[in-house]
């Protein structure tokens, strides 16, 4: 008896075998990608394709309240309290973040509670309830949020750079909203968009997490079978190349001054990209190095891409001294651009970003949104696992041509004492000199 | 069990010390000089992670220091012996593919590089000769005080940390400095070499200090290259905390509010803030409180009922921060504008009811212990950040209380928080504040009800 036992349990596991390799599967149209982890937690991540470009300017934020009423508004089986509660019960974690490529429904928990917390998150997408006093609460809180997003330095610093570089496309919408269009939504409007959106045809899932393959096959199967088909949609890639250098400043009672300035990057799917994201790295070392360590100008200064849908260059400050800032920044690119970037510095920073992509492996929750990452732009989600191979052929001349091909002009915004800022230093076509030693500025 | 026996053989030589209770693949030794030697052992991905912590931070600075075991880890990663400028040094960190930083708080300042396995030793020695053989020139040191400063003036362009810092005066009164690890801008803008030395000889000692290896080590290996790079490193014939005393923080003497206008605050935000217990007086009250904390951030819990779930704000935190000296337990709050009057009696009324005998049900108690224990396994994901969670622990509690903290936590009753809540803040003085900006200021006029 006990070996028959043994025997059915031998057959059951390997029917439902856990599978040890990231893998994908369709599922009634949908493209679900499984990474299994080795530990203790499971993480779901819904990607509904899109973002800004699923609404006009006028609707901004809806996305957003559509998103949050998901776990704050109720489902037609419970209260909103019930279905908080019930997540509670298992400290499960159902999160929605609302970015301008796609909107991320994400789920985590702990293994041995997935039973509990999937029914539960499934619930949320597919049976909203959108009930008209919750939904009052979340407008209001969503109100809120904009002001905090004023009051943080750094966010709102990044609207405006978003508003001024991207005036007219896309992505000058705020997924956040405005007082204005959060004002305007009703909960039927609201939830009218979810289900134009949340289809089929807009969506992939990403599971990490050791979960039998079979049982989230059959899980998956309902999930999706009761989501609308939709219609076909295709992604739209937009470049962004500043003309000219711009500047905009804005007066605010700060303690010291927010810089940011965009420039061009190139689309994550080109060949252009590998190299840029090398040179990024780079970029923003040789920013640490002149601007904080041999000028001591600044705690923050930052260079980085961002490769979504628009993809753009950014540099980053905060400072005292926004002038003597711009003249070695901008001498720093010139620097770069005719010198180029050291063939050792190139060899480091691969060996770098190896490690940096097993540190990012070290939580589901990172790996989940590498993954996420790289199919929403690349389309291509294995592109998470092999950044090492697709870095080690890129050479130095790589780097220095693409640097130089999208690192022109920039669209600089300002936050801060105005009257310690000479604009002209951001945007006459000249460099400025850099300042003589120990001149506190200009 | 073949394991065993060799780790049992490797750490024999270091029988005489008592071993704290540590986790599974934790393994500890104390080096002759006095130096903690912690090693994780963890397989998940092939990288090491090397931290150095010191019992440094705001509690060892007086006035006249305040601000500098913060300006002194910035100039850790300046120069040193083997890399005399900070060009060299980063240039080396880039070498080793390293992801590196440090933070000072208020009980420790630490200093963590992770890199892959097989650079262990390598960075082991870079490690060793930042800690050891710092260098500080007046050059380097004028250019580092701004960018320690402009960290200060980042923390000041947001709302929330104005009323943390007023909050913290107020709290902490004569001994703020030993709360207020940022520090004070003219303090950190005259500092000098001979004052980063002062810091380097009176803390910065093996007999002062832990270093953990973790990750994808072995931990034989690891012990032996910690002895062989550190095991010269001298000690202090004295314990620095015994020499030079933390002095006791005194109680709030009297409930205090204020109200603080700022044009950058666009909503209001409030706090409330009492002195908690600590690890050395009442290490089982600081689990009775990380566990009611716990119970008030269920959905289901009066508190987020009351001001959650009513529209009354869209923030209701309570939180207590684990110290060996003086622990505060935090209320913040961020109201509904149009709702401030509301949201603020609302917060007293729930105050006034926390140590009521059904304030919570026995099952949100046990809800809160299980959450509690999801939250730790979801720490443990990340193997680099295993070291920092432990040197935390080593400064302001132990390595027993860390390893025998859920084991304590399941025996907490509903006693022990109303204990704990007795004793901490019913009827106990606290501070109160508000940032607002003018026009709401205006409009709402908090200052007729937010007062004593």
């Amino acid at each position: 008896m006990k070996n028959i036992i043994f025997f059915f349990l031998l057959l059951s596991a390997t029917a439902n075998a856990q599978e040890n390799k990231p893998y994908e599967m369709m599922v009634n149209g949908v493209k679900v990608i499984v990474v299994p982890s080795g530990n203790e937690i499971v993480q779901i991540d819904m990607v509904i394709k899109g973002g800004v470009q699923n609404y006009t300017a006028d609707k901004a934020g809806i996305e957003k309240l559509a998103m949050t009423a998901l776990t704050e508004c109720g489902t037609m089986k419970r209260s909103k309290n019930d279905f908080k509660n019930a997540l509670d019960e298992v400290d499960a974690k159902m999160y929605a973040y609302t970015g301008r490529d796609a909107a991320h429904v994400q789920l985590n928990c702990i293994k041995g509670d997935f039973e509990t917390a999937w029914p539960l998150y499934a619930e949320a997408l597919t049976a909203p309830k959108f009930d008209a006093k919750e939904f009052a609460r979340i407008k209001e809180e969503a109100l809120n949020a904009l002001r905090e997003e004023e009051s943080n330095p750094d966010a709102a610093l990044r609207k405006m750079a978003m508003q001024t570089a991207f005036k007219g496309l896309d992505y000058a919408k705020s997924p956040n909203g405005t007082v204005e269009t959060i004002k305007a939504l009703t909960p039927a409007a609201t939830k009218a968009y979810l289900q134009s959106t949340l289809t089929r045809s807009r969506i992939f899932i990403v599971v990490v997490g050791d979960i039998a393959k079979e049982d989230l096959q059959k899980k998956m199967t309902a999930f999706t079978a009761n989501l609308p088909q939709g219609k076909p949609f295709l992604l739209k890639r937009t470049a962004y190349t500043p003309k000219a250098h711009s500047f905009v400043a804005q007066k605010k009672d700060v303690a010291t001054n927010y810089i940011m300035g965009f420039s061009g990057a190139p689309d994550p799917t080109s060949k252009d990209y590998y190299p840029a994201t090398l040179a990024s790295g780079m970029f923003y070392d040789k920013a640490f190095l002149e601007v904080r360590t041999n000028n001591g100008l600044s705690y923050a200064p930052a260079a980085y891409i961002s490769g979504g849908l628009t993809p753009f260059s950014t540099m980053y400050v905060t400072t005292k001294e926004p002038d003597k800032y711009i003249a070695v920044a901008r001498n720093m690119v010139d620097n770069l651009k005719k010198n180029g970037f050291p063939a050792d510095d190139v060899k480091n920073t691969k060996n770098t970003y190896a490690n940096y992509q097993y540190y990012n492996n070290e939580t589901n929750q990172s790996l989940a949104g590498m993954v996420a990452s790289a199919e929403l732009n690349q389309g291509a989600w294995r592109k998470a696992f092999t950044l090492k191979e697709d870095l080690a052929p890129i050479t130095p001349a790589d780097v220095n041509r693409v640097f130089n091909k999208y690192i022109s002009n920039f669209t600089w915004v300002y936050q801060g004492d105005t009257s310690k800022v000479n604009q002209k230093l951001f945007i006459q076509k000249e460099t400025p000199p850099l300042p003589a030693k120990d001149t506190k500025a200009f | 069990m073949k394991k065993m026996i060799l780790l049992l053989a490797a750490f024999g030589a270091v029988s005489s010390w008592a071993q704290p209770r540590l986790p599974k693949d934790y393994y500890w030794q104390k080096l002759d000089n006095g130096l903690e030697v912690v090693v994780i052992e963890n397989h998940k991905v092939p990288l090491a992670t090397i931290e150095i912590a010191v019992r440094n931070g705001a509690y060892t600075e007086g006035p006249e220091y305040s601000g500098l075991s913060h300006l002194f880890e910035h100039m850790f990663f300046k120069a040193n012996k083997d890399y005399p400028d900070q060009e060299k040094f980063l240039k080396r960190t880039q070498e080793l593919g390293a992801i590196w930083n440090g933070t000072t708080g208020d009980e420790r300042v630490n200093y963590y590089f992770t890199f892959d396995k097989d650079s262990l030793e390598a960075g082991l020695n870079f490690m060793n000769a930042a800690i050891r053989y710092p260098i500080y020139r007046e050059e380097d040191m004028q250019k580092e005080r701004p960018v320690v400063d402009g960290e200060f003036q980042r923390a000041e362009s947001d709302p929330g940390f104005l009323l943390y810092y007023e909050m913290g005066k107020r709290v902490w009164g004569d001994l703020f400095t030993r709360k207020n690890a940022i520090g004070d801008h003219d303090i950190i803008n005259s500092a000098t070499p001979a004052k980063m030395m002062v810091i380097k000889d009176k803390y910065y000692l093996p007999n002062n200090s832990i270093l953990v290896i973790c990750g994808d080590v072995v931990p034989q290996q690891a012990f032996a290259l910690a002895k062989k790079i550190y095991g010269d490193w001298k000690p202090s014939e004295w314990d620095p905390h015994i020499k030079y005393p933390i002095p006791e923080f005194q109680p709030i003497a009297k409930t205090d509010y204020f109200i603080k206008e700022s044009s950058i605050a666009k909503n209001p935000q409030i706090m409330m803030a009492w002195q908690g217990p600590d690890t050395r007086n009442d290490s089982a009250a600081t689990i009775a409180a990380d566990v009611f904390s716990k119970v008030l951030s269920l959905n289901s819990s009066k508190w987020q009922q009351a001001l959650r779930d009513k529209g009354l704000a869209t923030a209701a935190d309570v939180s207590y921060q684990t110290n060996k000296y003086v622990g505060p337990i935090g209320i913040f709050v961020t109201p509904i504008p149009g709702k401030l009057k509301e949201c603020y009696t609302e917060v007293m009324n729930q105050v006034k009811h926390w140590g009521d005998a059904d304030y919570f049900s026995d099952a949100e108690l046990a809800k809160a212990k299980a959450g509690l224990k999801r939250e730790q396994i979801r720490r443990n994901e990340k193997p680099s950040s295993l070291a920092s969670q432990l040197t935390y622990n080593w400064t302001s509690t132990s390595l027993d209380y860390m390893t025998d903290y859920f084991s304590a936590m399941d025996k907490v009753t509903r006693a022990d928080i109303q204990r704990y809540i007795s004793k901490y803040i019913t009827g106990k003085p606290y501070v109160a504040g508000m940032i607002i900006n003018k026009e709401m200021n205006d409009q709402y006029k908090p200052g007729d009800y937010f007062k004593n």
